[in-house]
């Protein structure tokens, strides 16, 4: 695959796709399935010009969030927007957003090429682009053959294909390095990155953290259809701060009092996060707890995510609702 | 405009995998069959008298009743595969009011099954005219009268594309929508006449006869009206699910 540079761009110019640069608005959005509440009142914007990426475990309602942006299913309440207009009221949807959703949306029987001409002819995008496609993903050799015995990796490819078709200023993929191999993997990421660096929005949800920790401005992490925190990545990481002290408990007892999420380390060492280092000391000390270290945590996004969505033993982790940010 | 091109794309789904094909070596098998049967065929005492007349004749080639249920299960398959290979999302990216696409959806369907239903009457005229030299028969049957059979074919073709279509926008699952369009098409309507036997002039096979010429129980415009319902009560019902459900 040879996604980096330039994409042939015979569908729009540069000033128009810079123009249509949107943000996505998620705002109070409710989703229940039955008793079952999949998404919980999430709400968050993802900015143009940056890679945005979208976290939780399984079953946290990324995909149920994205089907809802994009209209594929209805919200009980909310509003999920693109640059201010739902989906379906958008002018031209394959030009003004791509999408990759499943990486098996593909009739088995049908070629490549077919599949992309398919979308060119439903979307009014010239036939060219097909082939631009095919050549840009690296399917060019292995677009008339049967999307059947295409491997995951290739499937992938392909609906990055059907996604970039239109040349859209606004990206929506859910797992889509999934199946990709390395090098795939690294020209994925700088597919998006450079496309984030002309002012598109690129949000993209993913489970592989150490892909995410890459390519990611910033994160959306949701649990349980909620939203647990988000920000800038380099600020979420570098937030926390480590303490050894023989009282945990007690310290723990107190800080989470002031708003802080903790985490249990070590016997004796906690990661605090939600409250400023300066203020963990101050209020050990008016508890009359001795502190051994106490020193700011830069962690990496598995481990900030395994705290975020308490996937570690329950009772080590403790999530405040003052944790809960939107952007 | 924009509609025109999603036909398009519906077309281009429609003849870009092996289905067509699998679908016209059935009617290959049908019209084989029919031709077998002026051949070998005979009546109980046994002549050949089931072609002796262009009536007869005309009647073993109508092919109109077998384009209903063909186009049937050709319509339900089409739109029932989408949502089994999950195909429909892209559809519905590219055109999210979901009336345009379904609307779309349907009259490429409409059109294949219209097509299934001329080539159908088409290659069965062919066979019986190939076979009937090898009997003591000639073919009897007039140019306007094969042109009736053809059209007769054409719109049973497409009306019963559209039911199968809207039964698989219903039921969304391929193995599903073929156990539906079987019951609507097959079971159904026997099962209808023996609830009511008023009912027997509203059936498919009653109003295909009709359009065919070979039938005269309702008149030709209310055949092409209660066939056309055949269709439109299932592919409104279609529409209706696909607008109120959520896609995937």
């Amino acid at each position: 695959m040879t996604l980096v540079g330039a994409i042939p761009a015979t569908a729009l110019s540069e000033n128009r796709r810079a123009d249509l640069a949107r943000p996505i608005e998620i705002d109070h959005v409710t989703k229940r399935y039955g008793p079952n509440v999949v998404v919980d009142d999430l709400s968050f914007t993802v900015r143009p010009g940056r890679v945005t990426g979208f976290l939780g475990p399984n079953g946290a309602g990324k995909s149920t969030t994205m089907k809802i942006l994009l209209d594929l299913a209805s919200a009980d309440s909310g509003r999920a927007t693109i640059g201010g207009s739902r989906y379906r009221d958008l002018r031209d949807p394959a030009r003004t957003v791509g999408v990759v959703l499943e990486p098996n949306a593909f009739h088995p029987g049908r070629s490549g090429r077919s599949h992309l001409r398919i979308l060119a002819d439903a979307a009014g995008l010239p036939v060219t682009r097909v082939d631009e496609l095919l050549e840009l993903v690296g399917l060019a050799s292995a677009a008339d053959r049967r999307v059947g015995a295409y491997s995951l990796g290739m499937r992938q490819r392909l609906g990055l294909a059907a996604a970039l078709l239109g040349d859209p200023p606004v990206l929506v993929l859910d797992e889509p390095g999934n199946g990709l191999d390395p090098q795939g993997v690294r020209d994925l990421r700088q597919l998006l990155r450079s496309r984030a660096a002309k002012g598109h929005t690129v949000f993209v949800s993913s489970h592989l953290l150490a892909e995410v920790e890459h390519l990611a401005d910033e994160v959306i992490v949701v649990n349980q259809g909620r939203m647990v925190t988000s920000g800038a990545l380099a600020e979420l990481q570098d937030s926390a701060t480590l303490v050894r002290t023989a009282s945990p408990a007690r310290l723990t007892e107190v800080i989470v009092a002031a708003g802080a999420a903790v985490q249990l380390q070590e016997h004796d060492t906690i990661l605090v996060r939600g409250i400023a280092i300066d203020e963990i000391g101050e209020r050990a000390f008016e508890a009359g707890i001795a502190l051994h270290e106490l020193s700011p945590h830069s962690g990496s996004l598995e481990e900030l995510f395994l705290g975020w969505t308490g996937v570690t033993t329950a009772e080590d982790v403790t999530v405040p609702t003052k944790e809960v940010v939107s952007v | 405009m924009n509609w025109l091109r999603l036909v398009r794309a519906e077309l281009r789904k429609l003849t870009s995998t092996k289905m067509p094909w699998a679908f016209f070596t059935v009617l290959v098998a049908v019209s084989a069959t029919t031709a077998s049967a002026v051949v070998w065929g005979t009546d109980m005492d046994g002549s050949k008298a089931f072609i002796s007349t262009a009536v007869d004749q005309q009647s073993l080639m109508a092919f109109a009743a077998n384009a209903f249920m063909i186009a049937g299960l050709f319509g339900a398959i089409a739109v029932a595969r989408e949502y089994g290979h999950g195909t429909v999302v892209p559809t519905f990216l590219a055109e999210p009011r979901r009336s345009r696409a379904v609307s779309a959806q349907l009259t490429a369907v409409l059109f294949g099954g219209g097509m299934l239903g001329v080539v159908g009457a088409g290659l069965t005229a062919l066979a019986v005219a190939a076979a009937l030299p090898t009997t003591e028969y000639t073919f009897m049957i007039s140019a306007g009268s094969v042109t009736r059979l053809l059209a007769a074919s054409a719109f049973a073709g497409a009306a019963g594309a559209v039911l199968g279509a809207g039964i698989g926008a219903v039921v969304r699952n391929t193995g599903g929508a073929v156990a539906g369009a079987v019951l609507v098409l097959v079971i159904a309507p026997p099962l209808i006449v023996q609830l009511s036997t008023d009912a027997s002039s509203w059936v498919p096979s009653t109003l295909t006869n009709v359009l065919s010429g070979i039938g005269d129980e309702v008149g030709v415009p209310g055949a092409l009206f209660a066939l056309a319902a055949w269709a439109i009560v299932p592919a409104l019902i279609g529409l209706l699910a696909v607008e109120r459900r959520d896609v995937i």
